[in-house]
């Protein structure tokens, strides 16, 4: 069953185009991954799923209903991590857990209080004097303490240091397990790929592809950036696999999608200042999308 | 309800202050009545002796002095004025403060409708306005019982203190729909004040004028306080009136809100 079905899905604010003929679907109890670079759609998309905006043409469905029209029906099992937090400044963090709360029924009160315990959060400082980053956790307890079925995270990451980051998905991996559907959006390639089973990639409000992670690793690109001492000879390294090759005064760049061995053969017998091997950025995927698509 | 405790708790303060400072306005002047109430006689031969227009400008030309509520009605003015704003300010900020105040993105992701949301700030401002309006009866009744030294006419004081109640929820409603109206807001008290100033000038000016088509659109017309005392009533054309524009303001504000998009932050 899909819990979420969008369908040709289109917004524009006045003029400026938001998002055009957005269409996947998220199958029940999978963690999938909304990739893209900023101001690509994917806040757009996501919040015209919570009928916070109006789409302009297209549908969207949330467990089979309407997601506008059965819109607060929808939203009991919703919970939801805006990329940005803010709550009532003058409130305690216990009172805005509650009052988040009181909007839901059968809510777990002592779940707040759990979920505060693993992510570190005092419940009992005021909002105004809580950072950054301790604002996303309120977030995180105030998106997930009524159990909701389906978890929209927009880039949730932001503001969390590393170990919180690793709580953060463990929790969402824990509520998986217990068979909540996720839906992750983010602009970093690599928390998606640990969490998520399938992703769609948006671009300039177009879906550009949805694919398995297990298809993309597939063709797991590597960045490859040598720098060599004295000449370089540019042909040596040109093989089967390696794309965008370019040289930069004593330094070489290139792509490759392949056995990494044929490479490590290939660097025998040279003299290297420095190597440096790296996942490709996410732009840079990007533009291996694009390329494919050109070539038909 | 748990959004109209919120909104209540929220309010609590800036309601505090206002009525505080909507008694002070008024005992302010009323206290300025034992002193010269005796010499009230001579500033009305003094009002009296301006040119017409310049009475009616100032509101004074059908003004007894002499008598306590007359006073009042003097000071209640200013109540009037001030209350506007304070509910105009009430309506504009309920809705808009959550975008804001960017909490757009927690409220409006819980499982209940804008409508119901709608509703609920609705009421809370009319709690607010309600009790405004117990605090302002009952100190002016408290000031004009004292400070009267001969009986006076309970109804008339009733009517004219009554008058900040249509007022307040007149402005509110206006409030609430340019809140909805406007695309974003970021300061509240320029547009309630600028807003409660015209309608009082054109109030002012038509004191001057007595044009009746002109007498429809200012609130402060619909509840003319010298009117009202020569009455002894609410004019029932004004109070329809008022009932109508209160009711699409109300209707519109639902309306216009429930297709609104909400800025993303």
């Amino acid at each position: 069953m899909n819990v979420i079905e969008i369908n040709q899905l289109t917004k524009y604010y006045g003029k400026h185009r938001g998002i055009e003929n957005v269409s996947f679907s998220v199958e029940e109890g999978e963690i999938f991954g909304f990739i893209g670079p900023n101001g690509a759609g994917k806040s757009t998309t996501i919040r015209t799923l919570l009928s916070l905006i109006h789409p302009t043409s297209g549908s969207a469905t949330i467990f089979g209903k309407d997601c506008i029209k059965y819109g607060n029906e929808i939203r009991r099992d919703i919970g939801y991590l805006p990329s940005e937090v803010f709550y009532y400044e003058h409130m305690k963090v216990r009172e805005v857990l509650n009052y988040s709360a009181s909007f839901y029924d059968n809510v777990d009160y002592t779940r707040i209080q759990s979920l505060a315990e693993v992510m570190d959060l005092d419940l009992n400082k005021r909002i105004d004097d809580l950072s950054y980053g301790n604002k996303k956790k309120v977030g995180i307890v105030q998106g997930l303490l009524h159990e909701p079925k389906l978890i929209i995270l927009d880039e949730p990451t932001g503001g969390l240091d590393p170990l919180m980051q690793q709580k953060f998905f463990e929790l969402i991996r824990t509520e998986n397990q217990k068979g909540a559907t996720v839906l992750f959006s983010s602009h970093i390639l690599s928390e998606v790929q640990k969490l998520c089973s399938r992703v769609a990639i948006i671009k300039d409000g177009t879906i550009v592809q949805v694919e398995n992670i297990r298809d993309m690793q597939k063709h797991n690109y590597k960045k490859f950036t040598l720098e060599f001492k004295g000449v370089i000879d540019v042909h040596h390294f040109n093989l089967d696999g390696v794309t965008n090759l370019s040289v930069n005064e004593d330094t070489l760049h290139f792509l490759f999608k392949g056995d990494i061995n044929r490479i490590v053969e290939r660097l025998q017998g040279q003299s290297l200042l420095n190597m440096l091997v790296e996942e490709p950025s996410l732009e840079e995927i990007f533009m291996h999308y694009y390329q494919k698509e050109e070539q038909p | 309800m748990n959004i109209l405790k919120q909104e209540l708790r929220m309010g609590r303060k800036t309601l505090i202050i206002w009525c505080l400072s909507l008694v002070g306005v008024l005992s302010l002047f009323m206290l300025l009545y034992p002193s010269i109430a005796s010499q009230l006689e001579d500033f009305q031969k003094v009002f009296e002796s301006f040119p017409p227009e310049f009475q009616q400008a100032f509101g004074v030309a059908d003004l007894e002095l002499s008598s306590i509520l007359s006073f009042y009605q003097f000071a209640l003015m200013y109540v009037l004025l001030a209350g506007a704003i304070q509910a105009m300010n009430m309506g504009v900020s309920i809705i808009s403060a959550e975008v804001r105040e960017k909490t757009g993105d927690f409220l409006f992701v819980k499982p209940i409708s804008r409508n119901r949301i709608v509703s609920m700030k609705i009421l809370a401002v009319l709690i607010q306005i309600l009790i405004t309006n117990a605090v302002i009866f009952t100190a002016s009744l408290i000031m004009v019982t004292l400070l009267s030294t001969e009986s006076y006419d309970f109804e008339l004081f009733a009517l004219f203190t009554l008058s900040l109640l249509f007022i307040q929820i007149f402005f509110a409603s206006l409030g609430l729909f340019v809140s909805v109206f406007l695309r974003r807001i970021r300061t509240i008290l320029p547009i309630s004040m600028g807003v409660v100033f015209i309608f009082y000038i054109i109030h002012l000016l038509n004191e001057t004028l007595k044009d009746e088509k002109l007498g429809l659109i200012s609130p402060f017309d619909y509840f003319n306080l010298s009117e009202i005392s020569k009455n002894m009533n609410y004019d029932s054309l004004n109070l329809l009136l008022w009932f109508v524009l209160v009711g699409l303001f109300t209707f519109l504000t639902f309306k216009l809100f429930a297709r609104k998009d909400l800025p993303s932050i």
